[in-house]
Order: structure tokens, then C-alpha cells, then sequence
């Protein structure tokens, strides 16, 4: 018998849908999604986040900018009331989602939920905005 | 309860340490300094703040006769070997406190103290014996008594200044760690007020109203153009090395010079100190090295003659279609000049304990080309040429740590001289954007650096 103190904790699984399909959008489109949480076994869910964001990826130090956040925690919001939410928000007109050398833009939405305790787990979901070509490599110098 | 894991993992394979652990040593470490400095700060107040308010505001009025006077000593070790002398002037003051007659050696703000007998001697002259004078009384300590009341600033100021600014950071610091315990990086980027104010230094160049992380070009167009629209304002690391170079010269060359003096005052003196002397050399060596490096580039600097670049407008857009002008000053004949379209990456990271920023072309259209371009002082090269901008252009990009930029770029290779590379820094906004004035508001973004990991 496992008490619920040396139980291992869930892993939760989110199943997130964009309203396009290829997940492109592009600036000031209205980006719309649905999510379904699974595999919280039970596990007490204190609170979840809503976030569309932007990040950088590359040699440089990570920086972010979130553009839409949300943070709910109405238990009948969430599991086991319910596993399922959505949430949608017009995007901005930049930055648009950039796969350059050293440096990188990328644009995700992520949903995450915090248990009871300190833990928490994040799933996240990346999406393009804009049609920018990928940079080519590095221009050798005369 | 689970204590957070002192290793989180990162995108990919690479791990680094936690945010909650890295929240609670910022958290100490704010801690600490904000405690120092409410120790510091009280250390002080009770000690020079407090003593010198209560003469000036408890201390009782009497009138007393100067009975004798004399310096007090007071002897402190320097190491390794030498002790510093301090004088102070003291009075014997008989007055009355309380019905009852005292006598008793004044004692006074420590402003009074100095390091020079001379000096100190001087101020007692000021004094007479047999004169009444005004004295105050400290009533809880009759014996106590001063002849001098006031305030010394400089302890006031010091006694502010070094504990405020460690319980300024600290607190600030502490603030900002408890705000961030428990929250989300999203959370904590999309919080707004206090935030910014606690840590300022993190914050992006200012972005354009209506486009997140593109940088505003104010500053670009603030300059009208004498053929175009605008004239762009210069990059140019030449400038930077020759202001390097006069920087350098100059602060060595003033160390140089308050060593040549000390070592022309010990000669005057009849006395020689060699290693003075021997360390003298080296330093004359670097200084001339300095300066003529200096003049070098001044020189250099001057002689290929200042360039001019103009546009026919500004901000630019993905295909946009624009009109520069490019005028080159300076005498002789230039080999080649060319003028091209860059767009560089920058990225800022730190390795160890350094932040070092790495810069990268990622794409350059040559935009025009000249051959044995002659330029007089009184006839500079001009020309126009058109810059095509690819409609998939990606716009100009920046943030904390990192940036995509635009940038026109002369290069020049003039007879008798080193080539020569002049950068003119552009702003690409997203395809949409008609002007200034017609931008929508800004939407809510915060900018950050994240530390947090993300689970895959």
C-alpha cells in the first residue's frame, strides 16, 4: 500500500489546440486556443496560468515579453471540476517570430498549473507569427 | 513539503541551477546588506549623530571664566611602523550648573581635532584666560561642558550616505526576491509598477508605441538632411578608438606627471630615490607610446574626412524602395568606397563572472560601388543610390540581452591610409506600420530575463 505522502508525484499531460492549422498566425490576428489537462491523478490543482509570450533563444541570456497573461484560481475552473478551458487574445504587431544565427524569436503559449506544495509543471506550446525566412549563415568578410 | 531542487532543466540537455534556490541566496544575500546597513546606520547614529544633536538641542546655557588652557593628545598606530598625532584644544571652564560650580575641561564636536600642532595651537590662541564666555551643560552629566556648538556636515553626510545606500540596495533587492518567491517567470514579466523601478538596469532600450521590442527611432530623425529627408547620425568605431586612445594618454600621462614631480622634488631636495626613478622609465615609455597613438588615429581620423549619409525617409520597411545620399570628405584619392546593407545579430551573455556580447553579419546587399574616387577639400565625392529592402525583411529587433539590427555601412580604402568602415544605424519596422502618429497603443508586455526552467 503507497501512502499519499511516498506516492510519486503525477505527471500531467496538456493537450492544447490552436484555432489555425500550421499554428501560423500573423500580427493582430485574434490567437485562439483550447487545452485539456490529463494524468492529474487526483493531485490537488491550486491555481492555473493563461500566458501568450514571446522569447529569445540563441547564445544570448533568455529575455521574454508577455504579451497576455492570466491566472485563475476559481476551483470550479479547474480539475477535477474541470479539465478542459480556453482563452484567446488579439496579438500584437511585433515582434514577429524571428530563427536568426545567434539570436532567435520565438512566440509560445503556456499553460501552466501549480499543486500543492511547490511544484509545478508548464507545458508549452510554440507558434509562429509573421513568415519571416530563417537568416542565412554568417556573410564571410572581403 | 518538497524543497525545491537545487538543479532544474533547461531547453535541450543542458542543465543549470534553480530559480527557487537562486531566489532565496538573492533573497540572503539583499538581506545581509540591508542588515549591515541598519548596523552601520545606527553604529553612526549613536555615535557621532546623536552625541552632537544632543549638545546642540539638551544641552543647557551657562556663562563660565576660562581658568586654563592646553592640547589634548591623542596618539593612533599607523602601520607598519609611523603613528598619526592628533591635537585638540581644550579649556578649564569654572561655571555654574544647577546652583552648583564646576570645573571642568571642555569638550567639543571632534571638527576641532586636527593633525597639526600648529594649527591647533592657533585655535586655542583665540581663547584668553580670565574671560566669561557662553558654555553649555549636559544636565544629565554637569561636568560635561562645551564651548562650541554646531553641527560637522561631513559626518552627518557620511553617517546618511553609506548605511542609506546599503539599506537602499538591500531593501530593494529583499523586495524584489520576496515578490518574486512563488511566482511564474510569466507572472513576474507581466507584472507591472514596482517592478521596473526595483531592478532598472534590466530594463530594454525604449520601443517604438504600438511595437513591442523595436526600438524607437527618434533619435534617428531628429536631424534633417541637407539633399534627403534625414540625415543619419554616425557609428563610427574609429571615433571610439581615438576617443580610447585620448582617454588613455591622457590618464597615464597625468600619473606620469605626479611622478616626475615627486622625483623633481626629492632631486631639489639633494635626495635620490632610485626605484622612483626606475619606475619612472617604463611609465614615460607607455605615456609617449600613448600619445603617439593618439595622435596617430587623431591623425588618421581627420585625414580621410568626415561622411555624410542621408535618406529619403525613415523609419524603413520590409520592400520599401529608398533614396540615400552619400557625400565623402577628405583629400586625395579613395582606392575603393562602398556603401551596403547589413543586418547584424547581438547577442549579451555572460561566461563565468564576464558579460561579453557577441556580434554577427547575418546578411549584407552591396548597395553601391566606386573605384578611384577622388575628394579635394573643397569638392567632397558625392553621390545617390537606391536601397531595396527584401519584403521578408525582419524588422529591427531588441531586447535586454538581445537585438537584430539594421545598418548602412561605408567602406573606404584611401591611398596612404588604413580602410576605413563608417556604420549608419537604420530601424526596420514590421510590414503595417504607416507613422508614428497613426500607431495604436502599446499592449501590455514586460520584458525580462528569464531564469526559470520549463518543463518539456
Amino acid at each position: 500500500m503507497t501512502s499519499a505522502l511516498d506516492r510519486e508525484p503525477s505527471k500531467p499531460r496538456i493537450e492544447l489546440q490552436f484555432d489555425r492549422p500550421h499554428r501560423q498566425h500573423e500580427p493582430r490576428d485574434q490567437l485562439a486556443v483550447r487545452y485539456r489537462i490529463e494524468g492529474c491523478d487526483g493531485e490537488h490543482i491550486r491555481a492555473i496560468e493563461h500566458s501568450v509570450l514571446w522569447y529569445t533563444e540563441g547564445k544570448g541570456e533568455e529575455d521574454l515579453g508577455v504579451h497576455f497573461f492570466q491566472r485563475i484560481t476559481d476551483r470550479t475552473m479547474m480539475p477535477p471540476t474541470a479539465i478542459t478551458g480556453a482563452f484567446s487574445t488579439p496579438l500584437p504587431q511585433s515582434p514577429l517570430s524571428y530563427e536568426g544565427v545567434i539570436v532567435k524569436v520565438r512566440w509560445c503559449v503556456r499553460v501552466r498549473l501549480f499543486f500543492d506544495g511547490s511544484r509545478d509543471f508548464v507545458s508549452e506550446h510554440v507558434f509562429d507569427v509573421g513568415q519571416i525566412p530563417p537568416a542565412r549563415m554568417p556573410v564571410a568578410r572581403a | 513539503m518538497r524543497l525545491p531542487r537545487f538543479y532544474a532543466k533547461k531547453r535541450g540537455h543542458r542543465r543549470t541551477g534553480s530559480r527557487e534556490w537562486g531566489v532565496v541566496g538573492d533573497g540572503v544575500f539583499h538581506a545581509t546588506l540591508l542588515l549591515a546597513g541598519l548596523c552601520f546606520g545606527g553604529l553612526l547614529v549613536s555615535g557621532v549623530a546623536a552625541p552632537e544633536w544632543r549638545i546642540n538641542h539638551e544641552f543647557r546655557e551657562t556663562t563660565g571664566t576660562i581658568l586654563a588652557k592646553g592640547l589634548a593628545k591623542t596618539t593612533m598606530a599607523d602601520p607598519p611602523a609611523t603613528v598619526i598625532t592628533h591635537w585638540r584644544p581644550c579649556l578649564l571652564v569654572r561655571y555654574s550648573a544647577n546652583g552648583v560650580v564646576h570645573e571642568s575641561w571642555s569638550q567639543g564636536p571632534t571638527a576641532t581635532t586636527t593633525s597639526d600642532r600648529e594649527v591647533a595651537l592657533r585655535r586655542l590662541a583665540g581663547w584668553t584666560l580670565g574671560d566669561e564666555t557662553v558654555c553649555w551643560y549636559d544636565p544629565e552629566a554637569p561636568k560635561t561642558v562645551v564651548l562650541q556648538r554646531g553641527y560637522n556636515w561631513w559626518l552627518w553626510l557620511l553617517s546618511l550616505l553609506l548605511p542609506g545606500a546599503l539599506v537602499l540596495i538591500g531593501g530593494t533587492g529583499l523586495v524584489r526576491a520576496l515578490r518574486a518567491w512563488g511566482k511564474s517567470e510569466e507572472h513576474r514579466a507581466a507584472s507591472a509598477g514596482i517592478t521596473e523601478l526595483l531592478d532598472p538596469l534590466a530594463q530594454p532600450t525604449l520601443a517604438a508605441p504600438g511595437y513591442p521590442a523595436v526600438p524607437a527611432c527618434d533619435d534617428l530623425v531628429n536631424s534633417p538632411g541637407t539633399v534627403l529627408r534625414y540625415r543619419l547620425p554616425i557609428e563610427s568605431p574609429e571615433s571610439w578608438t581615438l576617443v580610447g586612445f585620448g582617454l588613455f594618454a591622457l590618464l597615464w600621462n597625468a600619473v606620469v606627471v605626479v611622478l616626475a614631480v615627486g622625483a623633481g622634488l626629492d632631486l631639489l631636495g639633494g635626495r635620490i630615490d632610485w626605484w622612483l626613478f626606475a619606475l619612472l622609465v617604463p611609465f614615460v615609455g607607455v605615456g609617449i607610446a600613448g600619445v603617439t597613438l593618439f595622435i596617430r588615429s587623431l591623425v588618421f581620423a581627420t585625414a580621410v574626412g568626415p561622411t555624410q549619409l542621408e535618406i529619403s525617409d525613415h523609419p524603413l520597411l520590409p520592400g520599401g524602395r529608398y533614396d540615400v545620399f552619400l557625400a565623402q570628405g577628405g583629400t586625395g584619392t579613395f582606392q575603393t568606397l562602398t556603401l551596403s546593407l547589413e543586418l547584424e545579430e547581438q547577442a549579451t551573455f555572460r561566461q563565468g563572472t564576464d558579460t561579453r556580447t557577441e556580434q554577427l553579419v547575418v546578411w549584407n546587399q552591396p548597395v553601391a560601388a566606386f573605384h578611384d574616387v577622388g575628394a579635394a577639400p573643397h569638392s567632397r565625392f558625392e553621390t545617390r543610390a537606391i536601397v531595396d529592402l527584401p519584403a521578408d525583411a525582419m524588422h529591427s529587433f531588441t531586447s535586454a540581452h538581445n537585438a537584430v539590427r539594421w545598418r548602412l555601412v561605408v567602406r573606404g580604402s584611401p591611398e596612404r591610409w588604413p580602410e576605413f568602415c563608417r556604420t549608419f544605424p537604420v530601424v526596420v519596422f514590421p510590414r503595417g506600420f504607416a507613422s508614428p502618429e497613426s500607431a495604436s497603443p502599446p499592449a501590455v508586455v514586460r520584458v525580462r530575463t528569464a531564469s526559470e526552467e520549463v518543463s518539456p
